[in-house]
């Protein structure tokens, strides 16, 4: 063997001193947890699209096309980034989350450069996997409607997923709390803006003006954010909250007297988890608020990786049958008048036999509203009010996530349909308009739209009006009522965000 | 390491053990060669899947020439043991499927780039005897591939969507040469071969922590031509 060592080991030698070299790296990890921290930096572009391309790939399809209609031809391309960030739970726990950041690309003047951020808080999704930035997603809907109406037409967009969903490390969604989610968008908007400069369109800079725009529950959180900001002293140019739910005690009120709302198992228990995990007190059991069919687990059913309509199917939640069709007698006439089945078509499709919510904790819930009364509802009180000292935890907790509890500086439009079954327009809205009102806020700083409402003379809002009046109008005639019923407050959604669009055009 | 690798690993320890003993003395028991490596890919990779990969999304290995050096230990008048290496060679690795990515170009773009350090122990039988100045051989043995300097181009990011790291790890597989050797003149000798390997490896690319994947297959097909000194 000794013959062959040397010129072998030689060999070996020289072959291995070329094997020696650094492999290329990908982006850093931050050791960082604090809130708004950038995960991955830089991040994840998903998807690249010139505005040819964008253009091309909308008008593919018949929805692409509509959108196209309503957006008008993108005149920049668009960058889609996925942004992992640090935020905080519900019960400010530590806490992961991802969400969008559209970045305009192109040529043209107002495609690069200093360019205005609008922030979207997208609407409730049982879907926990739900990624807004996934464009290549042909479900993403709203993340579509976003990149055209925003990003396209040269504003930078950053819309968080929300803490629950996609890969975030928090086991359920803070649903409809204020605290957390405005945080939470906040959290989102300094981690984008920490990774735009890094970005591959880092010609594409931030110009210091922050919209702000939401639907359904995310038309709550648009608002919720602007009064954080707004008390952090932070810049808001112009809000545009859509349909959101932003009198939560007064709308949770009406839902346990028997308007009952379209969603309402769905959203009943996202509410109760959430406010289980903020509280600690909105049960003992979920028995105690939940019919035995239904409790077990129900406090992580939602946001799932299991389609809505499979759950229902499957048993784990009743379709519409929030309230029982027989409902709990009192012997009070009044009383037993209003926990009846409605005769409202609609709100009666809460009522079944295989109901959520039990009758021990719809009649307590309602004896409690009774013995303090909220301000905007049933009964209208000078200064809409909220409920003062109530017992029920969680007319306590809809009272400190309620939107009555501050003002705005900068101006907002407040966009929706007056006849939505999902989210009540004139007590949710309305009670709004009129509360701040009452409180003094100048009337220029708040604009209501209803999309429902007729066009006036030089209606700056005609195109939404129209465009929203005649889908509905086609959804009736092609598909019935139930179906334009059902599907009115999704309706509404795009005309309400290019109104938005409208309105932010003119700061 | 598979059962056809354990084999022919000990075949060749169990060769050389025994015709060490029996070399002839008279014939120069070591060889070193220098010549070129012809590199033709026949390469094979599932679709890159993770997320946000559309589908049908493949890759492919460009050709490469390198540097072929090898050392040769006679072992017996018709066996010798071969460890055969290429210079490493800057490997690209191009884009296989649509045109562009949204708007990123993909296509015959080169997305990657990679060394490798491969060599090949091979042993080989020669035929006819010594006398011959022309002698064929067949090999049989096994290639060892690590792959270092591993690079997505600026090309290959904007199609991950931004900075990307890949991992390729170590490859073993069974390699194989037929070839013809030629004695020219005292310790000169010519060789032209043709040789064959199984190189399997797993990409994986890492792009701000999302992973795509693919097991890829390069199928290397290597033709040399080289020069030999014996001594």
């Amino acid at each position: 063997m000794s013959g062959i060592r040397g010129p072998f080991y030689s060999a070996v030698a020289v072959i291995l001193l070329t094997a020696c070299g650094s492999n290329s790296t990908t982006s850093e990890v931050a050791t960082s947890t604090a809130r708004g921290t950038l995960i991955e930096s830089p991040p994840l572009r998903i998807a690249s699209l010139d505005a040819a391309a964008f253009t091309a790939q909308l008008s593919a399809t018949a929805t692409g096309q509509e959108l196209l209609e309503l957006a008008g031809t993108p005149t920049c391309g668009v960058d889609f980034y996925y942004v992992q960030y640090w935020t905080v739970g519900g019960a400010n726990e530590a806490a992961t989350a991802t969400g969008a950041l559209m970045v305009p690309t192109g040529t043209g003047a107002s495609c690069s450069g200093p360019r205005p951020i609008v922030m979207y808080a997208h609407g409730t999704t049982t879907d926990k996997t739900f990624n807004i930035a996934d464009i290549t997603n042909t479900s993403n809907t709203q993340g579509a409607l976003i990149a055209a109406l925003f990003a396209a037409q040269g504003y930078i967009v950053v819309a968080p997923n929300y803490a629950g969903y996609d890969t975030s490390s928090l086991s359920y969604h803070p649903f409809l709390n204020g605290e957390q989610q405005s945080k939470d968008m906040i959290d989102a908007l300094t981690a984008a803006r920490t990774a735009l400069p890094l970005t591959l369109a880092a010609a594409t800079s931030d110009n210091g003006q922050l919209f702000i725009t939401g639907y359904s529950e995310g038309g709550y959180v648009a608002m919720a954010t602007h009064k954080a900001l707004q008390i952090a002293g932070e810049t808001v140019t112009a809000s545009a909250p859509a349909s959101g739910p932003y009198v939560l005690s007064a709308f949770f009120d009406a839902v346990f007297y028997g308007d009952v709302n379209i969603g309402s198992t769905e959203f009943t228990p996202l509410i109760t988890t959430s406010y289980q995990r903020a509280y600690g007190n909105i049960y003992s059991a979920t028995t105690d608020i939940y019919e035995p069919a239904y409790a077990t687990g129900i406090d992580t059913l939602l946001p799932s990786t299991t389609p809505i309509d499979t759950l229902f199917e499957e048993g784990k939640l009743p379709e519409t049958a929030l309230f029982s069709s027989t409902p709990p007698v009192t012997g009070n006439a009044v009383l037993d008048a209003a926990l009846a089945v409605p005769k409202n078509p609609i709100f009666a499709l809460g009522f079944g036999a295989s109901n959520l919510i039990n009758n021990d904790y719809r009649l307590s819930y309602v004896l409690d509203a009774v013995a303090h009364p909220d301000g905007a509802a049933p009964v209208p009180q000078p200064g809409l009010p909220l409920p003062a000292g109530p017992t029920n935890t969680l007319r306590i907790a809809a009272g400190l996530n309620d939107m009555r509890s501050w003002a705005p500086h900068a101006p907002m439009l407040l966009c929706g349909g007056d006849q939505d079954p999902t989210v009540f327009f004139s007590l949710n809205t309305g009670t709004m308009q009129a509360f701040w009102a009452a409180a003094g806020v100048p009337a220029e700083v708040v604009t209501v739209l209803d999309v429902n409402a007729a066009v006036a003379p030089h209606d700056p809002f005609a195109a939404a009006k129209v465009g929203f009046q005649t889908t509905e109008a086609e959804i009736l005639a092609s598909q019935g009522q139930t179906a334009a019923v059902e599907s009115y407050h999704a309706t509404v959604l795009p005309f309400c965000i290019a109104a938005a669009r409208g309105f932010f055009s003119q700061f | 390491m598979s059962t056809t690798i354990k084999a022919t690993a000990a075949g060749a320890v169990l060769a050389l053990t025994l015709s060490v003993a029996y070399a002839d003395d008279s014939v120069p028991e070591n060889t070193v060669r220098i010549g070129m490596y012809y590199v033709h890919y026949h390469s094979s990779a599932d679709d890159i899947s993770g997320p946000y990969v559309p589908t049908g999304l493949n890759l492919s290995v460009e050709d490469v020439e390198t540097l072929y050096l090898a050392y040769v230990r006679r072992l017996s008048e018709h066996f010798d043991l071969e460890l055969a290496a290429g210079w490493p060679p800057l490997t690209k690795t191009e884009g296989r499927g649509p045109a562009t990515l949204g708007s990123v170009p993909y296509n015959g773009q080169v997305i990657s780039t990679a060394r490798w350090f491969a060599p090949t122990l091979l042993l080989n039988y020669k035929f006819f005897d010594d006398s011959h100045a022309w002698r064929p051989y067949v090999g049989v043995g096994v290639n060892y591939a690590n792959f270092y300097d591993r690079r997505s181009t600026a090309a290959g990011n904007a199609a991950s969507g931004g900075p990307t790291s890949i991992s390729l790890p170590v490859s073993v597989g069974v390699a194989g040469t037929v070839g013809m050797a030629y004695h020219l003149k005292g310790p000169w000798s010519l060789f032209l071969s043709y040789s064959a390997s199984v190189v399997k490896s797993k990409l994986t690319a890492d792009t701000a922590g999302v992973e795509r994947t693919t097991d890829i297959s390069f199928g290397p097909r290597a033709l040399v031509f080289a020069g030999g000194y014996s001594f």
